[in-house]
This record gives structure tokens, sequence and C-alpha cells, in this order.
């Protein structure tokens, strides 16, 4: 049982992900709730499994002001599943398994002296249930434990990411999911621990942008996933309408030679304006007025979030139960149903012919956004760390 | 309150107390408790209430305060309560925690549930909580679980009046699964009526009246524990639940009062409904197994009550349940004993029914006023046009005796309506099969007698069950009886409703098993939990009891477990070899390598729902040239009528369907064979779709286009199979074509096959100037002065892309009345819907929708009623008038899937959106709805089907078939 001796006072927190530096939505997220932590008095420390393969690694432009740990030097091997009598013959197979097993549990058990060092009222936040897999061997006794999955339910049950989830974050004090309504299903699906907590903004500017740009902007990778040819077809219904209008769609993919030639086919070489990858998204969005995303899949995009915060109004596609926790439609945005271009398309052009909706929208946006302000959510987590002690 | 206790609270407030009654339970106890303090949430106590027990129940629990105590405490009633509010009320006091809820001593808290109704309590401010409680049957095989209205419990859900959800309070009418804010329950002074059961019903309905704010959560709060086997007690164990029932109604009239006094009307009127569909018809289900005096003492009851319950509550429950409702306020028990059968078995024809003004009534009784009559109303189930075969009779056994091996029995099978018409040849056998079938056998025994009896057929016979019927003898332990009814050429098949009729006495059956008579000698009757007849596996000789109790003992150990996962794996594998999985890979790893065979033809339409569309005409065009082939047409569905006899008939999915089209050289259907099966490049695909597109298809559906990429390169590879697509006009290629994504040079401009006959009727009828009726107006019986009106609408979707079931959009009675005399009314619905039709509109309003092809219709129509089938686009070709009916335009129109024209400006002919336009437009038809739109029928036709010229079906076979037009 844990002690209850530091309800208000500082934390050992340690944040278990796949690896430390990792390019991705879990990395940004780890680092920026480690930042926020140990600005509130919290001793952070970070651990990554595995180190992140060299072609997809995160550069930290300055030194962490938090301890990190890489369990492994290298990837751990992948073994396929040994079934039936087969599997049980293979030796050399099975060989492979135990050595893996037991190198498996020497790492966990470095994070079990990590945990062991710590002070009362420590908190385990693993962010990936594969790394839930080495966390669930080390020794958590006296410490919280709570689990993330970062995803939509829907993501994770059209993966082998749900029963991993069920069988691994079966114990922990709380699994964590990104909204009232995922949490709502986990729950269904059997997981009786579940809470939600919302990722925090990456920024609050002062003051909105001035949507005076006659520009509609996307950000995000060109992959089917981020639905771009969607949103192309949604402009190819709208465009002749507005003629001074551009489409400008931001980020880099393996489907943009494809997405160019469709551009092309819908006659819109003239509108749309391929930026490729920035990493100035509030520079982007200062020069837009209407934020557009067609994703087919979203957990909780972070792009709508930047938008929102810039008090860019937007229109997207609900694909997921995020979307429509971030957006309030038809009062801070406005939301089509998953594939009907048509819809969407009449939404962006709603928000261009409108300016006064797009200036109400947009000042709803940028205010409403900041219940998702990084403060707001540290608040949420210490909270929860309190509430589990009781 | 003691000094001692006062101070405790002072030190340390549980959120928590969780309030455990029990009486006489002392083995179980300790387990509930355990559940209590294994809670995630720590600051959780314990309260154990004792109704004073005469068992050790109380010492158990001061044991378990004494070893956690300050966690456990434990009281004791100082006399009996015998129910669960005095325990439950002193545990309200003595409960610490700022929460309290209720657990009885032989369920058990999920582990996670103080937590999760803490957290919603206090993020919402909530006075009451509650979650889902899980009914576990603890003795059977797996621990059947199931969870408690989980509708109710959906999602996380705060309102703050029960009149938002009245479910709830209608239905969850348990005090356990939820948390209750102590502070509430005191300051509204909450108790459990004491010296009553059904208190839980009283306690919530009071605290969800009370509670300012409640909050639901999905989770897991409760497992409530039952036994199975305990429910099911013999009837002359049942004599006590008059009492019960008298408590029970007594409870009901307190919840209703306190409604009223609140002004909860529709609260009420939901309660109402509830008690007809589930109270009532919970004890209705065997009071046919039940004596004389309590049917009557039950009723007298019953009545009491039913006579308060608002009389519109009958027309929102289903027929069955307001019938025997009805019947029971009647105390017509003739009739009534029989409904409850029909009740219990849903479907089950247990009248003889009668037809009276053109409708179809449960019995000939209670008919002279209105609310009978419209409660006795049946005529929309459709038991006086379904095919006899696919009705369930209801079958009574009125006699049984067994006698060693045999049994002699007799029964009566109901005639509805008579539709067992008194000439037809009857024979009737009985049917015994084993509820856990391994080999797939049955026994069939003839019966001697079976006749006619006014409207009942009677049946008795003499049955050698010893030397007939042959278990295993180990797993299938139970049978079922069936009735086989031969009438000419059908068989219908009964189950026999062992009634009121007297089992308890008949003796048992002496049978050989196959395996031994070691194990089991005997069959004795039993009625299921539905009344039917059923034997189970005994034994009765001392050497069988002892072998059967030594493999019940062996049935356990770790050999028995060998043999059930055996058994077990054995089933699954008969399952598998006809699963599509397993189909599909025979398809393409065997039946793909053999040779295809020339000239081999595969037709298909709507999936093989029909014979009809360009299929057809294809297929009649090359067997009126002679062409040289072999003809294999698909037909979906247990048997295949209508069907041409010179074709080979293969039921979809069947494995010569599926090697028939490995095999063959053409395909040839109008809207997908199995998209999972490969098509090999020496087979030709004739792909003759089945209709102009006016909603959105393919990939221009938000549908396709929201899917992940390997759904849609799949489904655009079981597109790519088309060879040949047939097209209508240059509409077609922008809207079909390009929603498929299909290659140019696989369109196929001739037109549609199955418009070639609309075509030509049109040639004719322009150049003789008369409009000749077929053989068909004389085979639906239509008078020749009269006008022939088709109503032909599609299908609507709800939503999930679920068929909706079809309901006409107007009253067919009010057209029978206003038109009958002039008109006759075809109603043909889409392939997907069927409709029933009252016998009063016979003659006047006909039902063609079993009519495989629809294009004799067509030419048969003299005017057509639609709203968004694609019929318009063929029956634009007879040049003749269309009203087009779109009661519900704008919510098609909304509809995510969007449509390529907005069809208001297209239509040729008027569009109307009441019952009373339509009727005004079919008033006054020749000028409305026919001369107006002469022009415009020629536009529409010019615009999507510039390339129907009536050779369709002619060049096809030229190309393909005759070579003649390559």
């Amino acid at each position: 049982m844990t002690d209850q001796t530091t309800v208000s006072g500082a934390r050992d927190i340690f944040i278990v992900s796949n690896s430390v530096d990792e390019m991705g939505g879990v990395t940004t997220w780890t680092h920026q709730m480690a930042r926020e932590f140990t600005g509130r008095g919290h001793t952070v420390h970070v651990i990554g499994v595995t180190p992140a393969p060299a072609d997809r690694r995160h550069e930290f432009p300055d030194p962490l002001p938090y301890a990190t740990t890489t369990l492994y030097e290298e990837h751990p091997p992948q073994l396929k599943a040994l079934r039936g009598l087969k599997g049980k013959l293979n030796a050399v197979e099975r060989r492979r398994y135990a050595a893996r097993s037991a190198a498996m549990q020497e790492r966990a058990d470095r994070m079990t002296a990590l945990f062991r060092a710590a002070r009362p009222g420590a908190v385990v936040i693993v962010t990936q249930v594969w790394a839930m897999e080495w966390v669930g061997l080390a020794d958590t006794s006296g410490l919280l434990v709570i689990g993330m999955s970062h995803e939509s339910y829907d993501a994770s049950a059209g993966s082998s990411r749900l029963p991993r989830v069920k069988r691994h974050y079966k114990d922990v004090d709380r699994l964590l999911v990104l909204t009232p309504e995922d949490a709502n299903k986990w729950i269904r699906a059997g997981m009786d621990n579940v809470g939600h907590m919302p990722n925090a903004l990456p920024f609050v500017p002062e003051r909105p942008v001035a949507r005076s740009g006659k520009v509609v902007a996307s950000v995000g990778r060109l992959s089917h996933e981020k639905g771009v040819d969607m949103l192309l077809d949604s402009w190819a219904e709208i465009s002749s309408r507005h003629p001074d209008w551009k489409l400008r769609i931001y980020g880099a993919g393996d489907e943009e030679q494809a997405l160019l030639a469709r551009t092309t086919e819908l006659g819109l070489d003239g509108s749309v304006e391929w930026m490729g990858r920035t990493n100035d998204v509030l520079g982007a969005l200062s020069e837009a007025s209407v934020f557009a995303q067609a994703s087919r899949a979203e957990g909780f995009p972070i792009t709508l979030l930047e938008a929102m915060a810039a008090g860019v109004p937007c229109a997207a596609f609900d694909c997921a139960p995020g979307v429509r926790e971030i957006i309030r439609d038809g009062e801070d945005g406005l939301l089509a149903r998953l594939g009907n271009v048509m819809e969407l398309g009449g939404h962006i052009s709603a928000l261009i012919s409108d300016k006064e909706l797009r200036d109400r929208m947009g000042e709803a946006a940028f205010k409403n956004v900041k219940r998702y302000a990084p403060e707001e959510i540290t608040d949420r987590w210490e909270a929860l760390f309190a509430f589990l002690e009781r | 309150m003691s000094e001692k206790k006062e101070k405790w609270i002072e030190v340390q407030v549980p959120d928590v107390s969780v309030v455990v009654i029990a009486y006489n339970d002392a083995e179980r106890l300790p387990t509930a408790v355990q559940s209590v303090l294994d809670q995630t949430l720590h600051s959780v106590e314990v309260v154990i209430v004792d109704d004073c027990s005469k068992d050790s129940t109380f010492e158990v629990a001061r044991a378990l305060a004494a070893k956690t105590p300050d966690r456990v405490r434990a009281f004791q009633l100082p006399e009996n309560s015998g129910g669960c509010g005095a325990p439950r009320n002193l545990g309200i006091k003595e409960a610490a925690g700022t929460y309290v809820m209720f657990l009885d001593s032989d369920d058990v808290l999920e582990r996670n549930a103080c937590r999760n109704m803490l957290e919603a309590a206090e993020s919402t401010g909530s006075d009451l909580v509650s979650g889902l409680c899980v009914r576990v049957t603890v003795d059977s095989r797996k621990k059947k679980t199931a969870g408690w209205y989980p509708w109710i419990y959906a999602e996380t859900r705060t309102i703050d009046s029960i009149t938002e959800l009245p479910d709830l309070l209608v239905f969850d009418t348990l005090s356990t699964n939820k948390c209750y804010r102590r502070g509430f329950l005191l300051d509204q002074g909450l108790e459990f009526p004491v010296g009553i059961h059904y208190e839980d019903l009283l306690f919530s309905a009071q605290a969800y009246i009370a509670a300012s704010r409640i909050t639901l959560i999905p989770n897991h709060v409760y497992y409530w524990n039952v036994q199975e086997r305990a429910a099911s007690k013999s009837i002359s164990n049942r004599r006590h639940e008059i009492a019960n029932f008298v408590h029970r109604m007594t409870i009901h009239r307190r919840v209703d009062a306190l409604l009223e006094s609140k002004g909860y009307e529709d609260l009420r009127y939901r309660k109402d409904i509830k008690f007809l569909k589930h109270d009532l018809a919970l004890h209705l289900r065997d009071l046919a197994l039940l004596d004389q005096d309590y049917q009557r003492e039950f009723a007298r009851l019953a009545n009491e009550y039913l006579a308060g319950i608002s009389p519109e509550a009958y027309s929102e429950v289903q027929p069955l349940q307001a019938i025997c409702a009805f019947l029971l306020t009647r105390e017509d028990w003739e009739n009534l004993l029989p409904a409850t059968d029909a009740l219990t078995n849903p479907g089950r024809i247990t009248s003889p029914l009668v037809e009276r003004d053109g409708r179809i009534y449960w019995c000939d009784r209670h008919l002279d006023g209105e609310e009978g009559r419209a409660i006795l109303d049946v005529t929309a189930a459709g038991h006086h046009t379904k095919p006899l075969t696919s009705l369930s009779l209801g079958n009574k056994l009125t006699s049984y005796e067994s006698a060693g091996g045999s049994i002699k029995l007799s029964g009566r099978v109901v005639n509805p309506l008579g539709r067992i018409a008194p000439d037809a040849k009857l024979g009737a056998a009985l049917e015994f099969s084993a509820r856990r079938n391994v080999s797939g056998k049955t026994a069939r025994i003839p019966l001697t007698t079976v006749r006619h009896a006014g409207d009942h057929i009677e049946w008795s016979g003499v049955v050698d069950v010893a030397r007939a019927v042959r278990p295993l003898g180990v797993i299938d332990a139970v049978w079922d009886v069936h009735l086989v009814l031969t009438v000419g050429e059908d068989e219908l098949r009964t189950r026999v409703s062992a009634g009121g009729t007297p089992l308890d006495e008949a003796g048992s059956v002496r049978i050989r098993p196959r395996l031994t008579t070691l194990v089991s000698d005997r069959f004795v009757p039993q009625i299921t939990p539905k009344g039917n007849l059923s034997y189970v596996l005994t034994a009765e000789s001392k050497v069988a009891v002892r072998t059967s109790a030594m493999i019940d003992g062996a049935m356990h150990g770790q050999p028995a477990r060998l043999a059930k996962s055996g058994l077990h794996r054995l089933v699954t594998a008969k399952r598998n070899l006809s699963s599509g999985e397993t189909k599909i890979r025979v398809y393409h790893e065997l039946y793909s390598k053999l040779p295809i065979k020339k000239g081999l033809v595969v037709f298909e339409s709507h999936l093989g729902k029909q014979y009809s569309d360009s299929p057809k005409a294809i297929y009649e065009e090359m067997r009126r040239q002679g062409v040289k082939f072999e003809a294999v047409w698909s037909y979906a569905g247990a048997k295949p009528t209508g069907f041409p006899k010179d074709a080979t008939l293969v039921r979809r999915w069947s494995r010569q369907y599926l090697r028939a089209l490995a095999q063959a050289e053409f395909w040839i259907d109008n809207q997908g064979f199995p998209l999972a099966l490969a098509k090999r490049p020496g087979t030709t695909y004739i792909q003759t779709w089945h209709g102009t597109a006016l909603k959105r298809m393919g990939f221009d559906e938000p549908g396709t286009k929201a899917r992940g990429l390997g759904a849609q390169a799949s489904f655009q590879k079981a597109l790519d199979r088309f060879d040949h697509f047939l097209i209508r006009g240059e509409h077609d290629r922008r809207t079909l074509a390009k929603g498929f994504r299909l290659r140019d040079e696989v369109l196929l401009p001739v037109g549609y096959p199955r418009n070639d006959e609309l075509a030509a009727t049109r040639a004719k009828e322009a150049e003789s100037g008369v409009r000749e009726r077929g053989p068909l107006a004389a085979e639906l019986g239509i008078d020749p002065e009269k006008k022939v009106l088709l109503y032909a609408p599609t299908f609507r979707a709800g939503p999930g892309g679920k068929v909706q079931a079809f309901q006409a959009p107007f009253s067919v009675e009010e057209f029978a009345e206003r038109f009958g005399d002039t008109h006759t009314l075809l109603i043909r619905t889409h392939y997907l819907n069927n409709v029933t039709l009252p016998p009063s509109v016979r003659g006047r309003v006909v039902d063609v929708s079993s009519h495989h092809d629809v294009t004799p219709l067509l030419a048969l129509a003299d005017g057509l009623i639609t709203d968004y089938s694609s019929v318009m686009f063929d029956y634009g070709l007879l040049e003749r008038p269309m009203i087009f009916f779109t009661y519900d335009y704008d919510e098609y129109a909304q509809e995510n899937r969007g449509t390529y024209f907005d069809l208001k400006e297209r239509a040729p002919g008027p569009v109307v959106e009441t019952e009373e336009d339509l009727f005004g437009a079919v008033a006054r038809f020749d000028e409305e709805a026919d001369a107006k739109y002469v022009a415009a029928r020629q536009r529409f036709n010019t615009e999507f089907s510039e390339y129907d010229r009536g050779d369709a079906a002619r060049r096809i076979v030229a190309k393909f078939f005759t070579g003649s037009g390559k």
C-alpha cells in the first residue's frame, strides 16, 4: 500500500516509453510533461526501453533538465510466436526465447533498482503498452503505476494492441486514455481501471492571429491515414466558388507523388500550394484564416489544438472521439461526417464566405482551447496522483 | 452515539462505507467482506449487519471485525426481520463514510468499484452513482455472466432528474449496484421498507426521485451471484409465490403513488409498459402449468392492478404481451392459456385465428368493442399470407402414457384460418433429436393417426422409443421432440407443447444407449423452460446408477477433460469445414487449379435472390438463339423457386457454386460475385449492373472514401475483375464508371438487356395504338376495365446501413377505399423488403414482391408510383406517367451518402410528399401526371437511357457467344 505522506509534496516521477528520443507524438508528449512536472518541483526520470532508430531520432537542442535512461544498447530481437507442437520442438527458437526473457528480466531489474531508491509517493507513468511489458516484470510495490494509451480505442481495436492493452495494463492503478468517450469504450471492453486525460497545448499564444490571409491551411503527414486525398476532393467541390483563395498544405510523406497527380487530375494546380514540412507551425497559421483537417483516423490531434490556440477556426472530419472532444461543433469549429467530402467542402466554404462566422469561431476556439493549457493539465495530473493514494 | 465512535469518525472519515448484510450465511460472508477490503480505494470501511442468524454468521462477522478492527465493524439485529430492509437501515445508521454502498453476503464487489464510484461522485457532485451489475450464474459450467440492463450503462452519463432517463427507474430497480452520499440519505430520510419483499423497488425509486443529480458509469461494480438450478423449482413448491405476488403488487402501488404525487406521468406510463412487457409476462409464462386455484387467485390480484394502468400502454408492447394481458382482464381462460404458449415461444400460432371485416384477429371473442379489436388484431404478422411452411403452428399434447419402452400419446395442431385445406393429404411423424448432436442423426417415427378436426389437426400414435431412439449415452443427455406434419408436398415442423398435460405421473421409458446401458438406461419426460416436451437420459437400474456416479466423478478428471476437449475440437472442426474462410481457400487452392471449361456460363441476379434482370434477359436470348453452352444459375436461400428448369442450379457459396465459378468461361451478374473470389484470367466477367445511379456509388461514397488503404485496395481489386460493364447512357459513364474507377475500355454502351422487352412493348404500342395486357394480368386476376398502378419504392437504410423494415407510407386501405373500384394497385417492395397486406384490400391492392422479375410488371402497369428507385429510368422507356412519392425527401437527400443529381429538378412527373397529395395526383392522373409531362419524359430518356434501344441482349450474344458481332 502507498504511504500517504506526500499528498502535496514533491514526487519522484518515472515516465517509461518505448524510447526516450524517437520522433513522434509520444516523445513530444513525454518531454513536454517532463518539463511541466520538473517545473512543479517533482523529480522526473525519463526511461526508454530501446534507442530510437538512427533515422527517426529526435535531436534535443538543449541539455534536458531531468535524467534519462535507455535500457537496451540496441533493439531487442523480435521473435516469432511459438505455437503448437512444432513450436515446442523448435529448440533453437526456444533457446532464443529463453535468452530474450532473461535479458528482459535483467532490464526490468534495473528499473526495480531505480524504483526502490525513490521516495514514498513515487509514480510510474507508462506511455506505451510495449514498454509496460518491462515495467510489468519490475517490482513496483509502493509506487503508483499509471498506464497510457495515446490513440483512440478504435485504432487499438483495429490492431494487436487491444488484447495487449487488456493483458498488460490489467492491474495498473489507472489506465489513462485520451477522452471520456474512449474511456467508455475501454470500460465496455472489460477494463475497470480506466480514466481519461487529454494532451496539453504545445504553445499558448497571447493573442489570436489576424485571420486576414485568403488561405486555408492544413498541416500533417502526407499519408493515407491523414486523408489529404479527401481534402483535395473537398477542395474540388468548392474551389471554383472562391477563386482568390488558396489551399496550403504543409507536410511531407510517401503519398506526395500520388497527391500531386490527383491535384492535377482535379484541375486544382492553380489553387493548391504544397509547402513541405515546417517547424514553424505558428508562423504558418498566422498567414491562414481557416484550418482544414481530413484525417481518416486520429487520437487527440495536436494540429487542431495548435490551430485553435492560434485562433484559426477549423473544419474537420469527425473521425475520432479526440476530434469531437477538441472541437465543439458549431461553436468553435465545424465537423463533417467522415468521408463526406461534400460536407467538409461545405464547411470550409462557409468559413471562407462568412467573415463574421470565421471570426466568431476563431475567437471561441482561442478561448475554449485554453482548457488544455499546460498548467491546467498538470493540475489534473497532480490531483490524480493524490486521488489514487486515497 | 457513543463517545468512542465519535472520536473514531473525527480521526478518520472513510470515503465509503459498505454495508454488508447477512442471514445464515457464515460460509460466504468472509468472501464478500474480503472483496471490500481488497478494493483499490483504501479509504473504505465495512459495516456488517447480521439479521439475527441461526448459524454462526455473527461469530464469523465478529471474527472479521477483530481481525481488521480499523476497517470492519459487526452488528446484529435483536431479532430476525426476514428481509433486507431492516439490516440495511441499521447499516445506514452505523455507517461513518461520506458515501454508502450495499452488499449482500453472497455477492462481491468489483475491485475498482469504490474508486470508480467515488471519482464519479466527487467529479459531478451527484447524490447517487450507479454502475453496471453483473449476474453470475455460479452453477453454470463456465460461470455464465450477463450485464443487468447494460444498455442503460453504455456510457458515463449525469442526469439532473430521473425524468431525463425513465428507463433507469423502470428497469434498474436494484439498490446494490449504487453508491449513495450518506448525507443525502439522512437529509431525505430515505429508508428501506420493512416487513415486505421487493424492498429494493421502492427504495431505489425513492432514491432516484429524491436525488438532485445522478451519475451512471459503465463499469462493472457488483457481481450478483445466482443459482440457475435453484430457480427451477417444482410446481408444488410454487404455491407461496402467490404471497410474493401480493407483495410485488403492493410495492408497485406504492411506487405508482410516489410517481403520481410528483406528477411524473411519463415515468408512470413507462413503468406501465414495462409491467406489461416484463413483470406480467414473467408470471404468465408458466400459468398453464399451475393449478386452477392458483390461476384464479393470480388473475384476481393482477387484474386489480391492471385496472389502474394506462390503456395506451397496450399499444406499445408486443402483440402477444397485450393480448395475454387483455385476455387475463377478461378472464377468458380458454383463449388465454394457448396465448401464453405463444408468448413464451414467439412466432408460434396457438389459436386458430379468425378473419373479420378484412382483418385478422387472434380469437373470435371480444371483437365487439374497439379496445378488443385493436389489441387482438394480428393482421400485421402476415399469418394469412406467409407460406404455410414458414408458419410455426401450436401443437398441444392432449394425452400421454408410457409402458416399458413405448409411449402412447396424442395431441392437436392448430390449423389457423383453415390454411391447411380440408382435402390436403396429411401425414405425421415424431422426430427425436439430441440437443448436443454430434452425429447429426435424428430418429423419425411415423404416427398412425392424423386427421382434420374442425380448426385443428388431431394426431395420435404409439411410439416404440426403445427401438427407434438410440442415444450414445454420455454426451447426448437431452433429447427434443418435434412433430413433423406432412401436408401434401410440404413439411411442417412443430414442437410439442406439454401444456397442462401431467407428465410428472408418467413413468420413464426404458432405452438402450449405443455405448452401454451401464451408464444410463431410462428416458424421463421433461418439460423445457418454454413448456415443450423433451427427454432426459438418466440411470435407474442399480448398475447404471453406480456407473453413472462413477462417470460423474470421472467427468471432472484429466481424461474427461481430454475427452471433452476432443469433442469440442471435433465440433469446431466440423464448423470450420463449412466456414467462409475454408471455402475461399478451397476455391483458390483447389478449384482454381482445374481447367476452365469452354462454354460454361455462371449467371447470378441480385446475389442469387432472383431469376431476373439483365442476366435473365441474356440467358433467355442465348436459349432463343440456340447457343451451345452449359448454364449454371446461382440461387440464395434454402430452395430455388422460379428458376429455369433447363439450367444447373447451384446454391450461392456451396461447393458446386465455387467450383462452377472457378471453371467458368463466363461470369454474368448484375451486382457482384463474392468479392473475396479472384477471377481467373481465362474467365470473362460481364457485369450488367442493375440500375442507373442516383445515390453516389463506389469510391464516391463517403463510406468507401473513409476506408483504410488495404480495404480500398481490395475493393478496387474486386472491381477490376469486371471485363465488361454495361452502361445505358453517358450519365453512367460520369457516375458509375467514375465511382468504380473503371477503365474506359471496360464500358460497353449497349443498354440493359432487361429493358429490351420494354423497348419492344413501347414500339408495338406506338405502332398499333393499343396497349395489350399479357398473361400476367390474368394470373394476377386484374379486371381489364381497371387502371393498373405499380408502387415500387426503394429500401431505406437506418443508421449504420442496416436495412429498415418496409412500412407503406400511405394507407393501403384508404387507397382501396377511394380507388379500388377503378384501379388495381400492385405493390412491389425492394428485394430486401417485404410487405403484409390486410385481407380487406384483396383484389384491389396486390402484393407482387415475390415476382422475381419486375420487367413484366412494368410492362403491365399504366402508371408507376416510385420514390428514388432506379426503376424510374427503366419505366421511362415506356413513356408512361410516373408519380414520385418522396415523403422523406429531405432525410433521403441529407443522408450521408449523397446523390449525383437533384431528383426534384429532373423528375418527369409530379413530385408529391404527403398521402393527400399522392391521392390527389392519382385522382387527376391523366391531366396531372400524364399530359403535362410528355416532353419531360422524352428529355429524361435522352439524358439517362440513350443506349437502351431494344437490342442489348442480341448484341451481347453476338459479341460473346455467336461471334457474329465481333
